[in-house]
C-alpha cells in the first residue's frame, strides 16, 4: 500500500471514529431534531440554574412527560446568570428563569423580554462561617459576601438588611460568584459569607461549615428572586406556547406545595435527573422547614416589582424608572389562575 | 512584496495601517449588514473605551495587571535562569528532574486556578503564582537547551583562562546562551500576559481580565467587553515591542542571524 493511501485511510478512519463517538456521546438528538421541526411545532428552550428558586422548571418537565400533553419544552441547565443572559439575548433560549433585577436591567438596556411569572417565593438566605466572627448582621461591616449577580434580589436583600442595621453602602464588600461555587468558597474561607438561593445555604449547613444568619423573609416579606422571562417575539407569535409553559409552572408550584412527600419526590428526581445534586441535599432545602421556599402563589405583583425597581435605582444598578406594564405581561398568569395541581402522585414513577 | 526587498520607512507604517483600517471597515459593515443589536460596532467600542477612562477604572486595572505580570515574570526569570543554567551544566541532574518537568510543563496554568486559590486565597498572590507558573517553564527549558548548545570550545577556552565553574557559568556560558534564553523569555512574557488575563477572571477583583468579566456581568454591555479586549491586545503588543527593543541591545545582539 502506498503511503498516501495509508494516510488517507487513517484520516478517514479517524474522522469516522470521532464522528460516531461524538454522535453517540455528545449530541442531544432531541434538540437537533427539534431544530428541524416547522416553527409552529418547534419546542421552546427554557434556561434554568440548579437552584430551588427554579425548581418548578425541571418539575414541570419531568411530570409533563408522564402527562397526556407530553413533554412541553426543552429545559437546558446553565451554571451562572451571565451565560444564561447571553443565551437569552442571542435567542438561543426563548425563555429563562433569571433574577428579577436582571430582567429589569436587560429590559432597560433594550432586550426584548417580558416577565410572565414568578419562579418561587422565599428560599434565599445569608450564610456565614459557622463558628466565625459574624454573630449578628452588624458584624458584617468590612466583610466580603458573595452574591449571584449585581442584578440579584440577594444583593437588594443585603441592602435592605444594611438599612435596618445602619450599615452604609460600601461597608460590605460584595463579590459576584456563580451559585454552585459559593459553598466551596465559604469552606475555603475565601469569603466571609454569601447571600444565595437554596440549596447552597443547605449545602453549607450540611457540610458543617456554614450557619444561616437570616432567611430572606426576615428582612423582605413576600421575598421573590427568580422569575420567568420570555422573549417578546415568542409572546407575539406563539402566545399559546407561553400559556402552556406558564400553566405548567403554576401546576408544578401547586403540586410542590401539596405535601411533604411531594417535596421529597421532587428532591429525588430533580437531584438525580436534572441538577446532578444529592437528593438528600435538596430534601433538606425543601423540607427543613417546608416553608423555607414556597411555590404558590406565583402571579407577578406590581408592588413587589416596584419595590425591586426603586431599590435598584437607589443602589445604582438601574437608571430608568420602568413601569410595571412595560416589562410584564400578566395575561398568562391571569389565565393560569384557574390551574390546579398536577394529578401525579409522588413515588409512582420508579426512577430508572 | 518579497521578503528579500527591504520595505521603505513609510511602507512599514502605511500597509499595516491600511490592513487595520480594512479590518475595522469589515467589522463596521458586518455589524450594519447583519443589523445585530448585540454585538457592538467599532464606534460604540470607542465610546466604551472613553467611558472606561472616565470611570477611572482603566488605569487602575492596567496597573494591576502589569504589576502582576512584572512580579510573576520577574520571579520566573530570577528562579528559572539560574536553575536552567545549572541543569544545562549538569546533564545528569537534568536527566533526573527532566521527566517531572516535562509532566508539569504541559499543565495549563488555568488548570492550576483551583489549587492556586486554596494555596493563596482570592487575591493578588494567586494571580501572581499563575503568571509565575506560566512563564517559568519556557524560561527554564530555553536555558537548559541554550546551555547544552554552547560549543564545547568556549568552555575549554574558559577553563584554560583559569575560570572556576560559577565564573565560567556567569561569564562564558550565560552570555553564549543568552540569545536562546531571550527567545524563551519573550515567549514566556507572551504567555504571562495570556495567563494574567485568564487568572484575573476568577481569582481577583481587579485587572483587565476582571474588567472583561465585570463588563460581561453588567447586562448587555458588550461594547465594554470588546473595549477591554482591545486594551488587552494593545498592551500585549506594547509589551512585546518593548521586549524586542531589549533584544536590540548590542551585547546580546551577536547571537542573532541578521546581526549587523
Amino acid at each position: 500500500m502506498l503511503l498516501k493511501t495509508k494516510v488517507t485511510l487513517f484520516a478517514v478512519g479517524w474522522l469516522v471514529l470521532i464522528s460516531a463517538a461524538h454522535a453517540y456521546l455528545n449530541v442531544n438528538w432531541a434538540a437537533v431534531l427539534n431544530d428541524y421541526q416547522p416553527v409552529e411545532k418547534r419546542k421552546i428552550t427554557v434556561a434554568y440554574l440548579p437552584v430551588t428558586c427554579q425548581l418548578t422548571c425541571p418539575v414541570t418537565d419531568y411530570i409533563s412527560k408522564y402527562s397526556t400533553s407530553g413533554e412541553e419544552f426543552m429545559p437546558r441547565m446553565f451554571q451562572g446568570f451571565p451565560e444564561m443572559k447571553e443565551a437569552l439575548i442571542s435567542n438561543r433560549v426563548q425563555a429563562a428563569f433569571i433574577v428579577a433585577p436582571m430582567a429589569l436591567a436587560l429590559k432597560a438596556q433594550g432586550v426584548p423580554i417580558k416577565v410572565v411569572y414568578l419562579g418561587h417565593r422565599y428560599g434565599s438566605s445569608v450564610v456565614v462561617q459557622k463558628n466565625g466572627p459574624i454573630k449578628t448582621f452588624a458584624d458584617m461591616r468590612g466583610k466580603t459576601v458573595a452574591i449571584p449577580s449585581r442584578f440579584s434580589d440577594e444583593r437588594l436583600l443585603l441592602f435592605r438588611a444594611m438599612k435596618v442595621w445602619g450599615i452604609k453602602p460600601g461597608e460590605i464588600k460584595m463579590v459576584e460568584m456563580a451559585p454552585p461555587d459559593v459553598s466551596g468558597a465559604l469552606a475555603a474561607h475565601a469569603i466571609d459569607g454569601f447571600a444565595m438561593g437554596e440549596p447552597f445555604p443547605s449545602q453549607a449547613e450540611i457540610g458543617g461549615f456554614g450557619r444561616v444568619l437570616f432567611q430572606a423573609r426576615e428582612y423582605w416579606p413576600d421575598y421573590m428572586s427568580c422569575i420567568l422571562v420570555v422573549r417578546q417575539d415568542l409572546i407575539d407569535k406563539r402566545p399559546d406556547v407561553v400559556q402552556v409553559l406558564v400553566d405548567g409552572i403554576a401546576r408544578s408550584g401547586l403540586w410542590l406545595d401539596t405535601s411533604k412527600p411531594h417535596r421529597e419526590d421532587a428532591a429525588d428526581f430533580v437531584g438525580r435527573f436534572y441538577y446532578n445534586q444529592k437528593p438528600g441535599l435538596l430534601r433538606w432545602a425543601l423540607t427543613k422547614p417546608l416553608d423555607r421556599v414556597t411555590y404558590s402563589p406565583l402571579a407577578p405583583r406590581k408592588a413587589d416589582f416596584d419595590m425591586v425597581r426603586d431599590l435598584m435605582i437607589e443602589t445604582g444598578v438601574l437608571n430608568k424608572k420602568l413601569e410595571f406594564s412595560e416589562y410584564t405581561d400578566t395575561r398568562f398568569s391571569d389565565n393560569a389562575g384557574t390551574q390546579t395541581s398536577w394529578r401525579y402522585e409522588p413515588g409512582i414513577a420508579t426512577a430508572k | 512584496m518579497s521578503s528579500m526587498i527591504k520595505p521603505r520607512t513609510w511602507e512599514r507604517f502605511f500597509w499595516p495601517l491600511i490592513a487595520a483600517a480594512l479590518l475595522l471597515a469589515l467589522w463596521h459593515y458586518s455589524v450594519v449588514w447583519t443589523a445585530t443589536k448585540v454585538f457592538p460596532s467599532p464606534m460604540s467600542v470607542e465610546k466604551g473605551i472613553v467611558e472606561l477612562f472616565h470611570k477611572h477604572v482603566l488605569w487602575a486595572d492596567i496597573e494591576d495587571s502589569l504589576r502582576r505580570v512584572a512580579i510573576g515574570f520577574g520571579l520566573a526569570v530570577v528562579i528559572g535562569v539560574p536553575l536552567g543554567l545549572s541543569l544545562g551544566w549538569y546533564p545528569s541532574a537534568n536527566q533526573v528532574v527532566n521527566p517531572v518537568i516535562q509532566i508539569v510543563r504541559p499543565i495549563s496554568p488555568i488548570a492550576w486556578i483551583p489549587v492556586a486559590i486554596i494555596f493563596f486565597g482570592v487575591g493578588d498572590r494567586a494571580a501572581i503564582f499563575l503568571v509565575f507558573l506560566g512563564s517559568f517553564f519556557p524560561i527554564l527549558v530555553a536555558c537548559v537547551s541554550g546551555v547544552s548548545s554552547v560549543p564545547p570550545i568556549f568552555r575549554s577556552a574558559g577553563r584554560n583562562f583559569g575560570l572556576s565553574t560559577p565564573q565560567l557559568l556567569a561569564r562564558v556560558v550565560f552570555p553564549a546562551a543568552l540569545p536562546q534564553i531571550l527567545i524563551g523569555a519573550r515567549l514566556a512574557l507572551g504567555i504571562a500576559w495570556l495567563v494574567v488575563v485568564a487568572g484575573e477572571m476568577i481569582a481577583v477583583d481587579s485587572g483587565l481580565g476582571y474588567l472583561v468579566i465585570d463588563s460581561r456581568n453588567s447586562g448587555k454591555r458588550y461594547d465594554l467587553v470588546v473595549a477591554a479586549m482591545l486594551m488587552i491586545g494593545v498592551i500585549g503588543l506594547t509589551l512585546d515591542f518593548c521586549f524586542r527593543r531589549l533584544e536590540k541591545i548590542k551585547s546580546v545582539r551577536w547571537g542573532f542571524r541578521d546581526a549587523s
